[in-house]
């Protein structure tokens, strides 16, 4: 099997009124593991259903492999779709779910029984493949949904979250799996999920979605230290925000005026003076009871909630602003307690100074 | 029952099951022993038995004669009557003792004894409603999977209006409308006549109502809705994505249909058979209508001539008894073709 590359070229998608997608393009490459992350609503999964040929897109084209997909049908396309739901055919013993797209294609049943039994093997449901889909638990349901699409031997797999009905457990067992086959087989995942860990754990590259746009794609990393626009940083991880003015600024760093007083940040974007800001500071980025470090702040613990690795507690300032603080659980992290008057401060190089916008729902 | 009594209380628990028990016993469960008894038995006639039977007839119409005498008659006359009169109702009495006492004789040969001509007419009716039973699947399939699969909500609610709205008309007015499409000077032969191709000055119409296929039209039209609905509840409930998923991996139409909606409509498809073919097999006024006499009977029609014309119940209960077990038999039938148990039936 072997990946193939995905364009989207200016490609939008209208439902009446409604644009699900504004005009986007996209360039997925062959072979890697590529997620679309945004919350429900956000138009990514009528881009699977674009590439996959259910939709047809309002403007622009979709060329896979370099071949224009423009009036071929999803069944004669080189991509396989793993559904949220599965759908694998309740009525069929898993051996024929698996090997249905071989049915499809002519396949004489000796070979087809072989082929099955190959890819069972491949995701670890070996003997299995006599029993019905109903009668196996769900993470095994779901290997035989990946088996059998990948028994038409597609050049792009897609897959529309379809970890999403798995217990917490399961789905990061799930992940390395899939992860794992994807690295075996070699072609191209496009994956959809609204989870960014299971988008930051899995893939090489990740495009955040957003209305109908496409925010930001980049690497997991990338995503994570360097999100581009408030919605991204906000969506990808926790970030405390703080809305302010641009004061003074100087080669990258900048000082906005926030109701917490002026707090120093990074500036990638090159705000000008004036501007309206928001600065993010990741919870983790936050220390507590530090002295001298860029921006010095103090409050009260009002809440504090135990995560195990670490502890997550929430700063009320005298301005009324509420700030998330992690605190690493190195034993003793129980020494704050809520009621608690602490100080606490960030690194400028810590704080991200963005152009305000639209920030992600909770 | 437990959950019945939970939830309705023991009063109203208790008077839905009389109900209920009440309903199977008086509608069905009585009326079909009835049937059954009335078929086991028959009427044994000596010669002898027939000459009592001309007597009391011959008796009954001497006191009809005498009772008109009566109201005409001079007073002295009146008594000599009315002591007549008497005397024949006693004599009549008695002979009609003799004639229950003698007659009743159990036995199978109400069933036996079918002639060939009821026989052929039989096995035609049944070969003619698995037909129409047949038809009707072939022509309700597509509709139930259109209205159900591909329609969006306010389409498929309307497309279902279209076909029930027809069922609030009476089910004779919709034959009686066939007849005047396919009759001798029905309004397709008035169409092919104004087209030219053929004349109704010289009869040469094409003579629709003579062939069984017409009584067919009459059949799935008026049982359409049996069909269709079972069938669109069932298709109805697969997961669209299941359709999807097979055609993204690259079944055909065709392919999609006979492995993944079929399989999963099966229940559906085996209800709407079993109603087809119960309502065409024992429909009695489609046929009556639409033949007019001018093709053959169908067996519902023979069992009615026996009930009410023949005045042999014990035969007529024989042959409706008889079309009973077909249909119970094409039942457990289409449960094995369809490998479907009562329980898929039922939901």
């Amino acid at each position: 099997m072997r990946g193939k590359d995905v364009v989207l070229d200016k490609v939008s998608m209208s439902f009446g009124d409604f644009v699900a997608v504004q005009p986007t393009d996209l360039k997925i490459t062959a072979g890697e593991f590529f997620s679309i992350l945004g919350p429900s609503g956000c138009g990514k999964t009528t881009i699977l259903r674009m590439v996959s040929g259910f939709l047809g897109p309002t403007t622009g084209t979709i060329a896979i492999g370099g071949e224009p997909m423009a009036g071929v049908g999803p069944n004669r396309r080189p991509t396989a779709l793993i559904f949220q739901n599965l759908a694998l055919f309740p009525l069929m013993p898993v051996w024929e779910n698996v090997a249905f797209g071989l049915e499809c294609r002519g396949v004489p049943k000796e070979d087809r029984r072989r082929r099955a039994g190959e890819l069972l093997e491949l995701v670890a449901l070996t003997g299995q493949g006599h029993k019905k889909p109903t009668e196996l638990s769900g993470g095994q349901r779901q290997r035989v949904a990946v088996a059998r699409a990948l028994a038409v031997e597609p050049a792009v797999l897609l897959l529309d979250e379809p970890l999403s009905a798995l217990d917490l457990k399961l789905r990061q067992h799930m992940r390395t799996e899939l992860r794992g086959i994807q690295k075996q087989v070699g072609i191209t995942f496009v994956y959809i999920t609204h989870d960014q860990g299971e988008a930051l754990t899995m893939s090489d590259r990740i495009a955040v979605m957003s209305a109908g746009v496409i925010e930001q794609v980049d690497s997991p990393d990338r995503l994570y230290d360097a999100p581009k626009t408030p919605f991204v940083a906000t969506f990808v991880g926790e970030n405390n925000v703080l809305r302010g003015k641009v004061g003074q600024q100087t080669n990258g760093m900048l000082q906005a005026e926030t109701p917490l007083g002026p707090v120093r940040a990074a500036n990638p974007r090159g705000l000008s003076h004036g501007a309206d800001a928001m600065v993010f500071v990741r919870p983790e980025r936050v220390q507590l009871g530090v002295h001298g470090v860029d921006n010095q702040l103090h409050g009260r613990v009002v809440r504090r909630e135990l995560e195990g690795p670490f502890a997550q507690l929430a700063l009320e300032t005298p301005q009324g602003e509420t700030i998330l603080v992690h605190q690493t659980n190195h034993g003793g992290a129980a020494d704050v307690r809520v009621g608690d008057e602490v100080s606490f401060g960030f690194a400028a190089r810590d704080a991200l100074a963005l152009a305000a916008g639209e920030l992600a729902r909770d | 029952m437990h959950s019945l009594v939970q939830t309705y209380g023991k009063a109203l628990t208790t008077g839905i099951w009389l109900l209920a028990a009440i309903w199977v016993l008086g509608l069905i469960v009585l009326p079909q022993l009835f049937v059954l008894e009335q078929s086991l038995w028959w009427k044994e006639k000596s010669a002898d038995e027939f000459e009592v039977t001309q007597r009391i007839d011959r008796l009954y119409n001497d006191v009809m004669l005498w009772q008109l005498d009566l109201s005409s008659a001079a007073p002295a006359q009146k008594t000599e009557l009315e002591q007549k009169i008497a005397d024949a109702e006693v004599e009549i009495a008695r002979l009609e003792d003799m004639e229950i006492a003698a007659v009743k004789v159990y036995g199978l040969r109400n069933y036996t004894r079918m002639s060939s001509l009821h026989f052929q007419i039989f096995v035609k009716t049944i070969g003619y409603a698995a037909l129409v039973t047949l038809l009707a699947l072939v022509a309700c399939y597509p509709v139930a999977y259109t209205v159900a699969q591909l329609a969006t909500p306010n389409k498929a609610a309307l497309l279902m209006l279209g076909l029930i709205i027809p069922y609030a008309i009476n089910e004779l007015l919709r034959v009686y409308a066939w007849l005047m499409i396919l009759d001798y000077q029905g309004v397709i032969n008035s169409f092919l006549a104004w087209l030219g191709l053929v004349d109704l000055e010289a009869k040469t119409w094409i003579p629709f109502l003579e062939y069984p296929g017409s009584v067919f039209v009459a059949l799935i039209y008026a049982y359409v809705l049996f069909m269709v609905f079972p069938m669109y509840n069932t298709i109805e409930t697969l997961d669209k994505n299941q359709i999807e998923a097979a055609r993204d991996l690259g079944a055909s139409t065709w392919r999609i249909h006979w492995r993944v909606v079929i399989p999963h409509a099966k229940p559906g498809i085996a209800v709407g058979c079993i109603m087809t073919f119960m309502l065409s097999a024992g429909s009695y006024s489609v046929p009556q209508v639409m033949t007019r006499g001018k093709s053959g009977d169908w067996f519902s029609q023979l069992i009615y001539r026996q009930f009410f014309e023949s005045f042999n119940w014990n035969q007529g209960a024989a042959y409706s008894f008889t079309l009973l077990l077909v249909c119970i038999a094409f039942i457990f039938l289409m449960m094995t073709v369809f490998r479907v148990g009562i329980r898929d039936i039922a939901k």
